[in-house]
């Protein structure tokens, strides 16, 4: 680790600020080939699912296919990034927007809820990356809609997931599409069956779910992130999912403050480690960073966007003759110089020939600061693709502790990069429990560093129709010991544990 | 102009060009008056959700679909041209025998809409062509092939000779969604500052909007009007008067005037825009009294070139006071952490251009159909706020001002004098020649 520091502290950085670290595209040498394609149906969507199906500890990658064929990629990588086509691992289907893994029946197997334009299916892993349709098993009654988003949580002792998942437009609908959102579906079982879906009325043209426990009562709550070019009467929203309760939504009165924005995507992150998640929601021109107003245990579910002042708008392309808005889509927040401060990844690209934005609209790669403020630094890590970008993730993908990169472009392909460092120390945490919720999902955990402790919320949702399960990432920058515990879902904590750097750490309980 | 009171004569007119009559048709042929109104409310989808029509775009739009359909219908039944009377435009081609009228109008529309919204999404895209499409075979069923092709091409020539007048306008084209790349603050105490913290909005929308040409006033730019109160931050002044009345009347709102606020709002990109909520207004009450194609089309033009001219020259006067918001104001001086129910527009304050544009509409509607002339405004219904009521277009336009204090995004001298303002550009439309 100590080769890592000062590799780190040696490393080229912006003009006073964090090191940059260079991404190097290997999307041709690693074998990753790939598209999204598809015309109306297919604008939004484009999701990549990230998760572990061999059991080696590197993640594959699932590619949703549009009109084309998704694709499951086994990881083979080494130093280089590596990567072979599944031929048939039960994943090849048409009409697939998105993905997210999640271990529905707890037996130890990633399985994936595959979001489709048609009906959503519940893909079984059965270990060695092979998949079956567990959809009918399940009891998953299934709609025909516009499948856009998903999020999973486990209810306070609920021993089968609740499953969100979010839907566009009526499709029907040519001359007068909008104000003709689908519903979205809550879908809760037990005894390894999921009941008949709860509609989550009123629905507003969904494009991101998430289960977050956002004033840390212990119950999560579901957050909904709206596309406001097709809803009427519509707004951003935040719904009560209390155990055995009908869903209902925050109020004004409760403190919810209404916003209308083109909902794109959802990241969240404990950015000023008072242990209340922020949210990066992706739209069109300006994009938001909402801070919780007044954190603690009576919390109103009140934000302030402080995008402007943290240097996140991401309004306009920041390289590049085009200067025309910009179109954000899936995005993250993660460590990718392992400085202890989370960056923050944007998957840009048009719409669809919108002659009114950006063309040439790069990803964005915003390199967080110990001040709270953010610096971009996409060309300068070699990230700044300029195609039409929707799907993506940030994971590291062959093993080394450096986060990599890769994004889904619409009717282009997809790409990869390797992240070459300079990035400081790090450790990777796995919380695991028994019997049901084996992955700890709406978990917390938190490292320690001298007197400083990171948080990070376990999700299942979020981001733009694609997810990761994955061990979470903590970035070190110098420091040469840490600890961690995990607050488990039931909200006990774990004790401390002395971590190993540089390693996946496993927390089980 | 005399106003307009609606009878079965016109009812029985519809559809039918007087000069040259043609042939009869399968009976559920949609009418002229029902494509211009299917047209109508796809514009004002489009208006919502295309991210270039911010309401003084919106206007623009309204005003070359309107004249475009008032001159096809003009022609097909030798009414009064507006070329010569609106500023820059020539005479059209004349018609080259028989038309009629629903394909005429249809393809008209079609081809303006297609033109001026060529920058809306792939939604609007599709449905545009859909409209198209599926109108258009609706309108031909049963159609002689001459007399369709006849039709469709004179409302082609129609379109692109409007289209090309539109050009000329100084309005056509706009970048960056209306916010300039560069721009330099006023920099005195009294100057407009922005007002929310989006990147894009650090600018204001669209300074150069007075530039514009207008459609019907005349001369050095008119309608100027009286100035607001001289800027002070002494308590005992006029202006800041009028702050602490937005401030108490915020710190009180009603029911009802949150309401009144939240109807009028008629943000962009949330709703048809304020100059497209006066168009909704006129189509409900088209639909609802049967409005015959010629008194439609006129008073479509008229309304039109109305909210048009009234936002350029309320954009021309804003950016001469250049004046800040109470948002900016009463932080300032009264409450740091005031907080207005309206999110505040991202331009100068005086006047108000919701005002404006409202005072020249119910001024010209008033002139068409009478000043006692109630109607329903179901134009949110769809977003979830209810039907209102009003006795008279001047009540409805007397409360889209005022939702602006409640709203707590102008002064009272932005409103009393905005509506003012377009009555007084309304007495130009209204001088024009058509029926």
């Amino acid at each position: 680790m100590k080769r890592l520091a000062l590799l780190f502290l040696a490393g080229p950085a912006l003009a006073d600020g964090p090191a940059v670290p260079q991404f190097v595209e290997e999307t041709e040498a690693a074998g990753f080939a790939h598209s999204f394609t598809g015309d109306w149906e297919f604008v939004v969507g484009g999701g990549a699912a990230v998760f572990d199906c061999s059991g080696d500890g590197l993640p594959e990658v699932f590619m949703a296919g549009g009109t084309s064929s998704s694709a499951l990629f086994l990881n083979e990588s080494s130093e280089t990034l590596a990567f072979r086509k599944a031929g048939s691992s039960g994943l090849e289907m048409d009409m697939v927007s998105g993905a997210y893994p999640v271990d529905i029946d707890a037996d130890g197997v990633t399985d994936l809820a595959v979001l489709r334009v048609g009906e959503a299916r519940l893909m079984r892993g059965l270990g060695d990356c092979k998949f079956s349709d567990a959809s009918a098993d399940w009891g998953f009654d299934a709609h025909d809609l516009w499948h856009t988003a998903f999020a999973a949580t486990w209810e306070k002792g609920a021993d089968w997931p609740t499953l969100a998942f979010g839907s566009y437009i009526d499709r029907a609908q040519e001359e007068f599409p909008w104000g003709n959102c689908t519903e979205n579906l809550l879908y809760r079982g037990a005894a390894r069956k999921f009941a008949p879906p709860l509609s989550l009325n009123p629905s507003f043209c969904t494009l991101s779910l998430l289960f977050t426990d956002w004033n840390r009562s212990g119950t999560p709550a579901l957050r909904v992130s709206n596309d406001r070019e097709y809803y009427k009467g519509g707004q951003e929203q935040l719904w009560h999912i209390d155990p055995e309760a009908e869903p209902r939504l925050y109020t004004e009165t409760e403190g919810w403050k209404r916003l209308r924005i083109w909902g794109m995507g959802i990241a969240s992150r404990d950015l000023n480690d008072d242990g209340y998640p922020e949210y990066f929601l992706t739209s069109m021109a300006d994009n938001k960073l909402q801070f919780l107003a007044t954190p603690g245990p009576d919390a109103k579910p009140q934000y302030g966007d402080e995008a402007f002042k943290r240097g996140v708008t991401a309004h306009r392309p920041y390289t590049g003759d085009d200067l025309r808005p910009s179109t954000a889509w899936h995005t993250q927040f993660e460590d990718v110089n392992n400085d202890g401060f989370a960056d923050l990844f944007i998957v840009k690209g048009n719409v669809w020939a919108m002659p009114d934005f950006a063309g040439a609209d790069p990803n964005n790669l915003l390199l967080g600061q110990e001040d709270g403020t953010f610096v971009e630094a996409g060309d300068k890590a070699g990230v700044a693709s300029m195609l039409q970008g929707r799907g993506g993730a940030l994971a590291d993908l062959n093993g080394d502790g450096r986060i990599d990169m890769l994004v889904a472009n619409r009717n282009g392909p997809a790409q990869v990069w390797r992240n070459a460092g300079p990035v400081g120390n790090w450790v990777a945490i796995k919380p695991l429990m028994e019997n049901a919720n084996r992955d700890a999902v709406n978990a917390w955990v938190e490292v320690r560093t001298g007197d400083r402790v990171q948080q990070q919320e376990v999700l299942v949702g979020g981001g733009h129709a694609g997810g990761m399960l994955l061990p979470l990432h903590f970035g070190l920058g110098p420091a040469e010991a840490a600890e961690a515990r995990v607050i488990w879902p039931d909200g006990e904590a774990s004790d401390w544990v002395k971590l190993i750097l540089g390693q996946i750490n496993m927390v089980e309980r | 102009m005399e106003p307009f009171h609606l009878n079965r004569r016109f009812l029985l007119l519809a559809g039918v060009a007087l000069a040259l009559p043609v042939p009869a048709f399968a009976a559920d042929r949609p009418s002229p008056e029902v494509v211009v109104l299917q047209w109508y409310r796809l514009i004002l989808e489009l208006i919502r959700h295309t991210a270039t029509y911010s309401p003084p775009v919106a206007s623009r739009a309204f005003a070359y679909l309107g004249v475009a359909l008032w001159e096809a219908v003009a022609q097909s039944r030798g009414l009064t041209s507006l070329a010569g009377q609106a500023n820059g435009l020539a005479p059209l081609p004349q018609l080259p025998g028989a038309v009629d009228e629903a394909v005429l109008v249809h393809a008209t529309l079609s081809a303006a809409t297609a033109t001026l919204f060529a920058n809306t999404g792939p939604t609007g895209q599709r449905a545009m062509t859909a409209m198209t499409e599926k109108l258009g075979a609706k309108v031909t069923e049963g159609l002689d092939a001459v007399l369709t092709a006849d039709s469709s091409a004179q409302g082609a020539a129609i379109a692109t000779h409007i289209l090309a007048w539109a050009e000329s306008d100084g309005g056509a084209k706009v970048e960056n969604l209306g916010f300039p790349m560069d721009w330099t603050l006023g920099g005195k105490p009294s100057s407009w500052v922005p007002t929310n913290t989006a990147d894009l909005q650090q600018a204001p929308l669209l300074p150069g909007w007075g530039d514009v040409r207008p459609f019907a006033l005349t001369g050095e730019l008119p309608c100027g009007l009286d100035p607001h109160p001289d800027y002070s931050e002494d308590p005992a002044s006029a202006f800041y008067a009028e702050a602490v009345e937005v401030y108490e009347t915020t710190k009180t709102l009603t029911d009802g005037q949150k309401l009144i606020a939240r109807f009028w709002s008629d943000d962009p990109m949330l709703s048809p825009t304020p100059p497209g909520h006066w168009i909704s207004i006129l189509s409900e009450i088209a639909a609802r009294d049967a409005l015959p194609l010629d008194r439609l089309a006129d008073a479509l033009a008229r309304l039109g070139m109305a909210v048009a001219d009234a936002f350029i020259v309320c954009w021309r006067v804003k950016f001469e006071y250049d004046l800040l918001r109470p948002i900016t104001y009463i932080r300032r001086l009264i409450d740091p952490k005031w907080e207005p129910l309206l999110n505040t527009p991202p331009f100068p304050e005086y006047p108000s251009g919701h005002s404006t544009q409202s005072g020249a509409a119910y001024a010209v509607l008033e002139a068409i159909f009478g000043s006692d002339f109630a109607f329903n405004d179901a134009t949110h219904e769809a977003d979830g706020l209810p039907v209102r009521s009003f006795p008279s277009f001047k009540a409805a336009a007397e409360e889209a001002a005022i939702s602006r204090l409640y709203g707590g995004i102008h002064f009272r001298a932005a409103i009393d004098n905005g509506i003012a303002q377009g009555e007084c550009v309304a007495d130009f439309i209204n001088r024009m020649k058509t029926l």
